[in-house]
Order: C-alpha cells, then structure tokens, then sequence
C-alpha cells in the first residue's frame, strides 16, 4: 500500500479528505481486499489513540506513540502539520512494527476484551498492560470529544447453535421490528452475513414469480 | 444550636446557586442542545429525506462498504441497501414489501410490509419510558465528512441493552456517523458515511436492483393470514429484562417452514426482540413421508448474528428462538422464560 493511499486513509479518518479523493479511495477499498483490511485496522488503532480520554492515555504517552511512529513528538509534529507537512497519527511505512506494537497498548488498554483472529498477532504484544479501566459511555469526559474506536466483538465459543440459513430468516424476519436505530445495523449485517450460508429457505417453501 | 451568621451564609450561598441550577438547567437542556430534539430530528431526517450515501461498516473487525439509496415521494419510501463488496447482496424496500437479493445464494426473499405497518413507525420515540433504562446526553460536537457535528450518546444503564453514539450533521441532523456500544461504552459495531448526497429527487433507476435474478429461486415469507396454532399462541415470556414488554404478538411464515410460527416482539422502546415459537419441522429428508417423518435436529444455544445475538431452545417441544440486537444474555434470559401459559397476555404499544 502507498504512503499516498494511508495519507488518504488517515485524511479520511479526520474528516478531511476532499470529496474527490474520497470517491476514489472508495473505489480503491472496495477493489481490494488488502487496503480494506488495513483500513479497518487504522480506523481501530487510530481512532483509539485520538479519541482517548486523559485519563487513560497521556500526553506523553501520545508522544511517545508518535515518536514511534515518525521519530518525532506530538509538538514537533503539529508544528509541522501547521506547515503543510501534514504527518499524521499512523505514518506506518517506515516504522510499522513499532508503531502497530505501541499503538495496539492503546487499544489493547481502552478496550480489554477479546479481539477479531485478524487483530491478534498486533494486540497479542500487549498483553500485560491491560489494568486501565474503561470508562461508561460519556461519562466523565465532559472536556473532550467523544470516545471515539472500534472494538471488535467478542464471538461466542463454539460453533453457532443455529445454522446459518435458519439464522437469515430469523434475523429477516425480526428485521421488520427492530427500532430505527437498530434497523440499518441489522440490515447491514444481514447483508454481510454472506459466507459459509446454505440457501436461505427450503425448497419446501413458497416460490413465487418475481 | 444557632449557627454564626457567618457560618450561616456558608450554607446558603451554595444552596442558593444549587436552587439557581435546578431551575435554569432543565430549562436550558429543553432548548437547541436538548439531546432529545436532536434525536427526533434524526428521526424526521431520516424518515423524510431523499439521501444517497457510501457508508462502511465496521463489525468483528470486519470493514463493509455499503451504499444505501433512500427516497421518499409523494407519502411513498423507497430504500435499496446495497454491499458494494464481498456478499453483493441487496435489499430493496418500499412500503409494501421488502425484498432480499441473495446472489450468493441463488435467492431471493420476499416479505410483505404492508402500507400502515411500522415501516416508518418503527422509528424510536425518546420518552420517559427510555428514560428509565438510558441516558442521553450531548457530547462536544466535532466534525465528521468535514461538516460540523453534534454528537450524542444513549448510554444503557445495565447490561441487557444496548447503547448508541450518534454524530448527526449540524445542519441536517442526518447521523453521519454511529456506534453501537455495550454497557461499559465499548464500540461494538460502527457505521459511517464516507458519502452522503441529499438530493431533490432521486431517479428509479438508482433504486433498481443490480443483481440479476435469472435462475434464482424467489422465496416469499412474512406474517401469516393463518393464526399460529393455539398451542404456539399461549406461550409469552414468564419474566422479562427491566424495561422489556410485549408490543406485537402475531404469526410468521419462516422460510422453509410449512406451518406459521408464533412470533412476540418485546421492546424496551429502543431494542427489540423477537421471539419465534415454533413446531418441530420435518426434516428436509423424511418431508414426503407424512407426519411420522423425522424431526429436524433441535437447536440448543447461541449464536451470533452481526452485533447481535439468537438464543434456541426447546420449551415443552417447541422450538424457542430470540433474536434481537442486545447482548447475549438478553436473548439467553427472555428465550429461557417462556413457557405456555392459558391466558395470552395481550401487547401493548
């Protein structure tokens, strides 16, 4: 991935990125399967570190994530930025490792809890240094923006108690009374919901002409 | 015993600012930054607007790119979701039924939604009901696509639902932006808009399905004209999470079945969930045999479906199946409560 297309991402990330550009990095994530996963990877990390509150992560700690990422502080780099510069949070292309490992104590240390199998060997650094306490939503962070990251949800052990077709129509179903805010996200899982499925009903059920 | 004047004032001059507090803060919350009107002009935004967005979805650590196209002409909404990658599946939806392209599958559902349905109803109405089990408050405001925005948090006051984070455009009150969190504030699954068109008019053509149905099996489920079977019908949930009451009670046809289901909606008024009741089914071997054939396998526990959760169980014969967008224990706790009961609690709204 080039530096160019991660400028993107991260612009992106910060709400700055033009629309012209954003129909194109679009365009570029839903072609590739790798950029998409990277993208989801920095949105985790990068919204853990912006959006954490100051009790949890420090200013210095800021810094030093920084430091690892581009070899410089979170002061150097501002200045920098108000230049024109523009480095932003990840810059992973020099120092990936380092970075991935430093940023993944924030995320490992906001989040406390299990991880999606693709996250792991990032989050697996971290493993000690999870004793920060997650605080409820919008509480005592009246000075600041939102918490704003992604947390992979934890799956239930074992294999699913319900195949998955009957689960699509389950889901289908109950689709139609789920609250407005809910809606869309069952929609979209639903949508997604999409590998290892058997067809969806029966050959006993109902066909109907289109 | 006097307190010193001196001493005195001490006391009253923060009972004094406190009194001011209680009696200029309510008012004040009732005003532009009221988190409650901004969550009803989300409503309305998203029930009356033409919009057409590329948003991504973020679940399990999985990134989805979707479109979703949402018209609303002359009293009438149309709405197509479509992933632009991986599943290429498609919903399209208007206020009669909603249909489900499933490429992958070489199916296509479709389930009535009539006209006066709860299509736009469905819509959650932030009263004091929801008041009891969330909390809403205003966020500081930040940007998201570049364009101001008022951030608001639903925060769930136990474990047995579901909280939001909402970023909606200061102008528009449409949610750029939303999380669904759990009960300590950890992002479950987040939604948002790398694109958000809000047009005046919004052409057929951009409505249409994409995906080509030659070959594809077109299957039609949804409420039945036929009542669940008296047996179905007498089971409701014995005890419910705090909150949770019953709001629909009514009969399913599930695909694949050949007999409708009983199906209870309970709601806390922002999460539902659904509970289906059903009759052994035939295994798809014996399903010719007539009715000494086999049973299909009974399911036993949870699985997971996006962000949310289903529960099966078997309740005096009966399948029992939960599924809602709440933590697993909600479905766990509401499907191991019902049981048959004589007299069938009627839902309330």
């Amino acid at each position: 991935m080039s530096e160019q297309i991660l400028e993107q991402v991260s612009a992106f990330l910060d709400g700055e990125l033009p629309n012209s550009e954003t129909e194109l990095l679009l365009k570029r994530l839903t072609r590739g399967g790798g950029l998409r996963e990277s993208f989801g990877r920095y949105a985790l990390i990068g919204e853990a570190i912006r959006g954490a509150s100051p009790g949890l992560l420090t200013k210095g700690f800021a810094d030093r994530v920084n430091l690892a990422i581009d070899g410089e502080p979170l002061a150097a780099a501002n200045v920098r930025a108000s230049l024109g510069g523009a480095p932003r949070w990840w810059r992973p292309v020099a120092g990936v490792a380092v970075a991935a490992g430093v940023a993944a104590v924030a995320v490992f240390a906001l989040q406390q809890r299990a991880v999606a199998p693709g996250l792991r060997p990032v989050l697996a650094v971290t493993a000690q240094t999870a004793a920060v306490p997650v605080p409820a939503l919008g509480a005592a962070q009246p000075a600041r923006e939102a918490i704003s990251y992604t947390v992979p949800a934890a799956s239930p052990a074992g294999p699913s108690a319900i195949p998955p077709a009957r689960l699509t129509n389950y889901v289908f179903a109950h689709s139609r009374y789920s609250s407005g805010l809910d809606q869309r996200g069952v929609m979209a899982d639903l949508l997604i919901e999409a590998e290892e499925q058997q067809p969806a009903a029966s050959e006993a059920a109902a066909h109907v002409a289109p | 015993m006097t307190l010193p004047v001196r001493k005195r004032s001490h006391w009253l001059i923060p009972c004094a600012v406190a009194g001011a507090l209680l009696i200029v803060l309510p008012q004040r919350s009732r005003g532009a930054d009221d988190p409650r009107e901004w969550l009803q002009k989300m409503n309305q935004a998203l029930a009356t607007r033409n919009y057409d967005g590329t948003f991504f979805h973020l679940s399990e650590g999985r990134v989805e790119t979707m479109r979703i196209v949402h018209r609303v002409r002359g009293g009438r909404t149309t709405e197509r979701l479509q992933s632009l990658d991986g599943s290429g599946r498609e919903f399209v939806r208007n206020n009669e039924e909603l249909t489900c392209y499933l490429p992958d599958q070489h199916t296509v559902l479709v389930e009535p939604r009539p006209e006066h349905g709860p299509f736009l109803g469905s819509l959650p109405q932030f009263g004091a009901d929801v008041d009891q089990f969330y909390r809403i408050d205003s966020l500081p405001s930040t940007r998201v696509l570049g364009r101001p925005a008022r951030v608001i948090a639903v925060n769930p006051k136990d474990q047995f639902r579901f909280g939001y984070r909402l970023w909606l455009d200061e102008k528009t009150a449409m949610p750029l932006k939303t999380q669904l969190c759990d009960s300590r504030g950890q992002v479950i699954e987040q939604i948002f808009f790398a694109r958000l068109d809000m047009p005046e008019t919004i052409p057929d053509s951009d409505l249409a399905p994409s995906v080509r149905t030659e070959g594809m099996r077109w299957v039609r489920q949804g409420p039945s004209r036929d009542s669940a079977s008296p047996a179905l019908s007498a089971y409701r949930a014995s005890e419910l999470p705090p909150g949770f009451h019953l709001t629909v009670a009514g009969a399913q046809t599930i695909g694949g079945a050949t007999v409708p289901a009983s199906h209870l909606v309970y709601s806390d008024g922002l999460a539902t969930v659904s509970v289906f009741v059903e009759a052994p089914r035939p295994s798809a071997a014996g399903a010719d045999t007539g009715p000494s054939a086999e049973s299909e396998p009974p399911m036993q526990g949870l699985a997971r479906v996006g962000s949310g959760f289903a529960f099966s169980t078997i309740v005096q014969g009966h399948q029992v199946t939960a599924v809602g967008e709440v933590p697993a224990q909600t479905v766990e706790f509401i499907a191991h409560s019902v049981k048959s009961s004589g007299s069938a609690e009627l839902p309330r709204p």
